[in-house]
Order: structure tokens, then sequence, then C-alpha cells
């Protein structure tokens, strides 16, 4: 009985990093809103008798009541319904954003750490093309090539994001190549992508990992920057940051326009931040 | 008054601003007289102007700014469309209706210095009459140009330094900027702002009571508001009528009131697909809660429009019965014209607050929604708004919103203008054309029988609701908001007005 009470408690990696975030409170708080925004998101339909664009003129700027849990908006359309369904688009466009900037971002920092010379020079110059522009600057420039859309929104913060990534990959494959193992694995004739998939890649994804939740909070703080500028969700789309835009001439007087979207934003993005940061902590070595 | 006369001493007005070359010697009049200070008045508004050139603009917050810097041979009344002498001080017409004499007023000078003379008023016709489409776009407003065939006038000429004569071909029924007007030019930071100064020399004793006006642009009508809160400027267009309340309840500010003749419309271009069918004009027609939107985005400042002109205008046709809010009706007229399941389409608003419609993307989203329900799905698109007009003209927006502000109180200067033939590529953005109605708009412009030409207009109006090229929207009377300082603003049912009278306490 003893001796497998031991067995029991030898920590596998994720197990080991399991309890390091476990004890981080504030990383809990945050998982914990981010499954809520989630949950809302999936159930929306479930959560509402409103349509979020059913517009209804003689039921404008109402208070918060119980048939409206939020108020309306200056078209007469259910608030609570549209923040709820503004998650959908929010996490949509966070995770999809965030997903395609790190699956580029990581091929191209493999590439350019593991190969280097001209691949490298090249591949990293263009990354400090991209990292000069301010982020949302460049995100601007990028929608009003494609055309104002979510959709293209969604496009613009992902290639904003794919220098970030790359570097983070770059500079991690630099120093594991020169791991004792990959020599290892060289020397018994092992090819370039069986080494790249089965050695340098799983050694390398833990920082992307901590790096992709922190961009998802920016990638929703610029999808609804994008929002708000006109530039991303077209009406009648209950994008946070158009609602924003759309409801800030009524700041006096139907405040819950502003306050909920707003709070929308606010929770959702510090909810990926906690979780990024507990990540970091859980996972980063030098931490321990 | 003979109508006839009215038309003609109407159009004189609304283009014979008069200009002459931009002088090099403007620091002459720095040197002039007096130097009691009236301080320098703010004007905030949504857009800025496209010109400066009177001539070659029909946009209202062009006029805003040059109805300060030049002045006309006539004028209209405070507040109504009446004609008043200005820079002629007496005309005469002959027996005919041909001949028009106007004798100018004398030591009158523009801001270079130079006299103000029949030779001035001579070169601006010239000017005018000589020009093309690209460079005038009111050209409809004077029938043609010189020599073609439509053109009303046939010679302007100096009978001597301070007599001007016009001579017509046909009786007509309905212009570095240095002017002669109460302020002149300095400068102009595009869709920043506009800056005029007091004119030392200007013909009227006592006037401008203002060291200056600075028109300058805020695109969002609650900054703009709260930029007058803040004192920052001292007169602004484009009050959301929501904001009416506000602007009431506080004692340091006012509400000007602007007397309404306009239209706001929706405008089909009835050359491109699907807008080539009349049934789909028509089934749109129904498809729009006209009370809603005015309850919603006017805050009641508004009625409900069925014609493309406003009932405060002559000729107007109450008998007109309204395509009715309908959608089942709606959808069944959509179906018949062989679009059961709707279509998709762009549908362009104005980027600016406008006197007929303050807030045209809420307009357009309530549009979008209203069009949902009978299966047409609409994504609304904006562009900057010197670019919209101009894409408008050549009709390259097929579905867009627009209005207009009459520039004299006379039907002629809204159906003809807006939707005859005459009018593509200028102000008949719907490129609608109809021979009928052609035939009807020119009649009535030589009917000198006020109640035959009355009854025409009538006509023209019934055409004009069958054909449907627009869903006419509202009439609204535009709101503004000034400091309590601000005196004797006094809003033209044109939309723009000249700055002379007012002062700041």
């Amino acid at each position: 009985m003893k001796n497998e009470e031991i067995v029991e408690k030898e920590k596998t990696p994720f197990r080991e990093f399991w309890e390091s975030f476990r004890a981080n409170r504030l990383a809990l708080v945050g998982l914990g809103i981010v499954f809520f925004f989630i949950v809302i998101a999936i159930f929306a339909p479930l959560l509402t008798s409103y349509a979020p664009d059913s517009q209804n003129l003689a039921d404008r700027l109402l208070p918060p009541s119980a048939s409206h849990y939020f108020g309306t908006d200056d078209f007469g359309r259910d608030l609570f319904t549209r923040v709820v369904y503004g998650a959908r688009l929010s996490l949509w466009v966070g995770f999809l954003s965030v997903l395609g900037s790190a699956l580029i971002g990581t091929f191209l920092g493999i590439v350019a750490g593991y190969y280097g010379k001209w691949l490298d020079t090249i591949i990293s110059r263009f990354f400090d093309i991209l990292l000069a522009f301010p982020s949302i600057l460049l995100a601007i420039a990028i929608v009003a090539i494609l055309g104002p859309s979510l959709q293209n929104a969604l496009i613009a913060i992902a290639i904003v994001n794919v220098p970030t990534f790359g570097r983070l990959v770059r500079s991690k494959v630099l120093s594991v190549k020169q791991e004792e193992y990959i020599l290892a694995a060289r020397a018994i004739g092992m090819g370039d992508t069986r080494i790249l998939t089965h050695h340098i890649l799983p050694n390398s994804i833990a920082p992307v990992i901590v790096q992709g939740t922190l961009a998802i909070a920016t990638a929703i703080i610029e999808a609804a920057a994008l929002g708000f500028l006109g530039m991303g969700a077209q009406a009648p789309m209950p994008e946070w940051g158009k609602m924003l835009a759309d409801s800030r001439q009524y700041l006096t007087d139907a405040p819950g326009t502003l306050f909920f979207p707003g709070f929308a934003i606010m929770f959702t993005v510090l909810g990926f931040n906690l979780i990024g940061d507990g990540l970091r902590d859980a996972l980063d070595p030098k931490m321990k | 008054m003979k109508k006839g006369l009215f038309l003609f001493l109407t159009f004189l007005l609304a283009l014979s601003s008069l200009l002459a070359g931009c002088g090099d010697d403007s620091n002459k009049s720095n040197s002039g007289g007096d130097s009691k200070s009236g301080g320098t008045l703010v004007f905030a508004r949504g857009g800025d102007s496209t010109s400066l050139d009177p001539i070659t603009s029909t946009e209202g917050e062009t006029f805003r700014v040059t109805d300060n810097i030049f002045e006309n041979l006539l004028e209209y009344g405070e507040t109504d469309t009446t004609i008043q002498p200005s820079l002629a001080e007496s005309w005469d017409v002959s027996s005919d209706g041909l001949v028009y004499t106007f004798k100018l007023l004398k030591g009158v000078k523009f801001h270079d210095g130079t006299e103000f003379n029949a030779d001035a008023v001579v070169y601006n016709f010239d000017r005018w009459m000589n020009g093309d489409v690209d460079k005038f776009p009111y050209y409809t407003m004077f029938g043609d140009f010189k020599g073609k065939e439509g053109a009303v006038i046939k010679e302007v000429k100096a009978v001597d330094a301070n007599t001007v004569q016009f001579t017509l071909t046909r009786s007509q029924a309905p212009a570095h900027p240095v002017g002669t007007g109460p302020f002149q030019f300095v400068e102009w930071k595009e869709s920043d702002k506009i800056v005029l100064k007091k004119f030392k020399d200007y013909h009227v004793k006592g006037e401008p009571k203002l060291d200056g006006v600075i028109f300058r642009v805020i695109p969002d009508n609650s900054a703009r508001l709260n930029a007058l809160k803040g004192g920052e400027v001292d007169v602004i267009d484009g009050l959301n009528p929501s904001d009416e309340s506000k602007v009431s309840g506080d004692s340091s500010l006012q509400i000007i009131k602007r007397p309404s003749m306009n239209v706001g419309y929706l405008g089909f271009n009835v050359e491109t697909k699907p807008f080539d069918n009349k049934l789909v004009r028509q089934a749109l027609n129904m498809a729009i809660d006209k009370n809603a939107l005015i309850k919603a985005f006017y805050a009641g400042q508004a009625i409900p429009a069925k014609n493309a002109m406003p009932p405060s205008i002559e000729g107007y046709n109450d008998a007109v019965v309204d395509y009715k809010y309908d959608l089942t009706a709606a959808k069944a007229k959509l179906a018949e014209a062989g679009f059961p399941n709707g279509f998709t389409i762009d549908l362009w608003a104005m980027p600016v607050a406008r006197p007929y419609m303050p807030e045209a993307q809420k307009v357009a989203e309530v549009i979008q929604a209203n069009f949902k329900e009978i299966g047409v799905t609409v994504t609304v698109k904006t562009e900057e708004w010197a670019t919209y007009l101009d894409d408008a003209a050549k009709g390259n927006l097929s579905m867009f919103m627009l209005g207009w502000t009459g520039d004299n109180g006379d039907a002629d200067n809204f159906l003809y203008t807006l939707l005859d033939k005459d009018s593509i590529g200028g102000n008949n953005y719907s490129r609608y054309s109809n021979d009928a109605l052609h035939d009807i708009l020119i009649k009535a412009q030589t009917e000198s029988d006020p109640a035959k030409r009355n009854d025409l207009y009538k006509q023209a109006q019934v055409i004009i609701h069958d054909d449907a090229p627009w869903v006419p929207l509202v009439h609204s009377t535009p709101l503004m908001a000034a400091g309590e300082n601000v005196k004797g603003y006094v809003a033209h049912p044109t939309g723009s007005e000249s700055f002379k009278g007012v002062s700041l306490k």
C-alpha cells in the first residue's frame, strides 16, 4: 500500500504544471472568468428570448428592468442579448486570430531558428519591419486595404501578431538546437523533419502557449478598437467595440449602453491576462 | 411680383457671388480704420467645405462660409425667401421679361481694395457661362452653358460703371477667394478650420460686429455639443434632436431652430440593377417605417416625407398618398418584381451630419433592419464626404442616402434640380429620366400664372411618386445650438447665412 501511494504521487509534467498553476489564485480567477464567457457565448440563444439585431424603436434607451436585464440601446435592441452574443464575436476573433498568428509565427520562427543563414536573415528582417509599426496602426492599414469587416479585422490582427510569436519561437529554437539530445538524434541519423517535429517543436512550445493566452487578450482589445473606429464589425453585428462607438453619445442619457459592453471587454481581457500570467509562472523554470 | 421675375432674381442671387482675381496686395486692408473689438465667433460643424469657390459647388458647407466672403446682387429676407436689394440697389425689367437692368451700389470695395463695378459683374457671369459641367455643377439653374440650346442668359453687358444689363433667351422661372462680403478670407486648413476676419472697408456701416469667424470641423455630433458646453466654440450646427432638452435646460446655452425647407431621402440609381425595375423601388417605398424613424432619430423635429419637396413650398401636392408602411405588401411587390427572396445590396450613408439628417448612420441601420424584414440584405457603407458626393454624381452609388435644402423656396429648385433629366450628372443622383416629367417641369419654368404653375408641379409630383426614384424620408427642422452670449443669429431656411448682424456679448 505504501509503495503504491508513493508511485501515485510521482508527478507527471502536466500534474506538476497544474499544481503550480492551481496555487496561483489569481490565475484561477482568470480561468473562471474565461470559462464563464465561453459558456455564455455557447449558450447565448438559451439565455435570452430576443434576437441581437431585432429593433424596436418604440422601446429605445430603456433602463435595465426585468424584461431587459441591461436595458435597451438606441434602436430598442435588448442590450443583454447583444452583450451575450457579442461574447461569441470577441472570443471567436480572439481565438482564431491568435491561432492564425501562432501557427504562422511558429512555423517561420522554427525555420529561421533551425536553418539559420539567409533564411533567418530574411524572416527576421520581415519581423523587424512588421514590429516597426505600432500594432493598431498596422491593423488599421491592413483593414483599409482589405475593406472594413470583422473577418478582415481578424486577418489584420493575426498578421500584426505574427512577429511576436516568430521571434519567441526563433530564440527558443536557437537554444534548444544546442542541446545534446539534438546532437544525439542527428548522430543516429534522424532527418531534419523528424528532429523538428519530435524534438525542437515540443521543447519550444511552452512559451507559445503563454504568449498565446496573453495575445488573445490583446486581440480582443484590438478587435474592439477596430470595431470602435468603424473598421471592424459592421452594423448590425453586436460587437462590443462597435456597441461602445454607437452609444457614446448616450453617455449621460443611458450610461448602461456603454457600461455593459465596456465591462464585458474589460473582464474577458482581464481573464485572459490573469491566465497568461499564471501560465508563465507555472511553465517558466526560472520562476520555480 | 411675377413668378418669372421672382425666379430670375432668385437665380441671380444664388449664383452671382462676386469674385475678382486674388489680390497680392491683401496687406492694404490691414492698415484700415477702427479697432473696436467684437470678438471672434467659432462656428462648429460636421463636415468641411468642399470648395471656397461658390460657383463650383452645390454643397451646403461651402455656402455656409462663402456667404460671409461674397455678396450677391440681391439677397433674401432675413428669414424668408423674398427678394431684397444687396449689391444692386434697384432693378428694372423690360415689358417682355427678357431684359433686366441692375443699378449697382456705389463705393463698394473688394477685400483686395478693388472697386466693385459693372465690369466685375460681367466678369463673373462670363466666367460661369463659359464653363463646363465639371467646373460648374449647378449649370441646370441657368438652363445650360452659353451658346447651348437650353441657355437662359444670352448676354450680360456693362451699360456704364454702375449699371449691368442681362438679356435672356427665354423668360426664366426659376456663384485665394476675394469678395465684397463682410468677412475676408485668412486661411483654410482642410478638414480642420476656415478662418475669416472682419473686412474693415465693408460697405454697410457698423457691420460686421464680429472681429472674425472661424469655421471648425467637428464630425461627431456629441463631441461638437461638448465643445460648445466647454466654451471651445460659440455656435454649433447639427445638434442631435435627442440633445435638445439638454441644451434648452442649460441657461448658458440657446437653441436656434432653422425654418424647415428640406428633404432627406433614400435614392436609387435607376440605371443600375435591381433599381431599374419600378416595382422594386415601389416595394422598398413600402418597407420603411418613417414615423418610427422620426420619433427615434429626429426627436419629433421632422415630418414624414411623401413628395420630393417640402409642404412649405408652393405647389406641394398634398393629395399624393404616400406608400403605406406594410411589410407584407412590400414583400408581395418584391415577389411581383421577380425577387421573391429579396437581394443583397450596399446602402451608402453620409459620413457627416446634415440638416435634413443629423444621424445618417443610425437612420441607415434602421433602414437595414426594415429591409431585412422583406429579405433585402443591406451592408451599410460610407466614405469621405467630398468623395461621397462625387461618387453619387457619377452614378457609382446604387442606393444612397442624401437630401437637399432649398436654395430659393421654389418648387423648381427641388423637382427640376433634383429629378429632371437635365440634372443627371449634377444633382439628379438617381439618374432618373422621364420625358413627360421633363416637359411639365420646363413648361412650369415659363408659366407665369401661379395657379397654373402650381398645378404643373402637382402633376409632376404624381409622376415622381409613381416612378419612385427615391424613398422620400423626412422634412426636418434643423437644430443648432449656441452660447447665450451669441446675439442676432438668425438661421435662414436656405441653410446658410451671413454673420454680419451677429455679435458676441
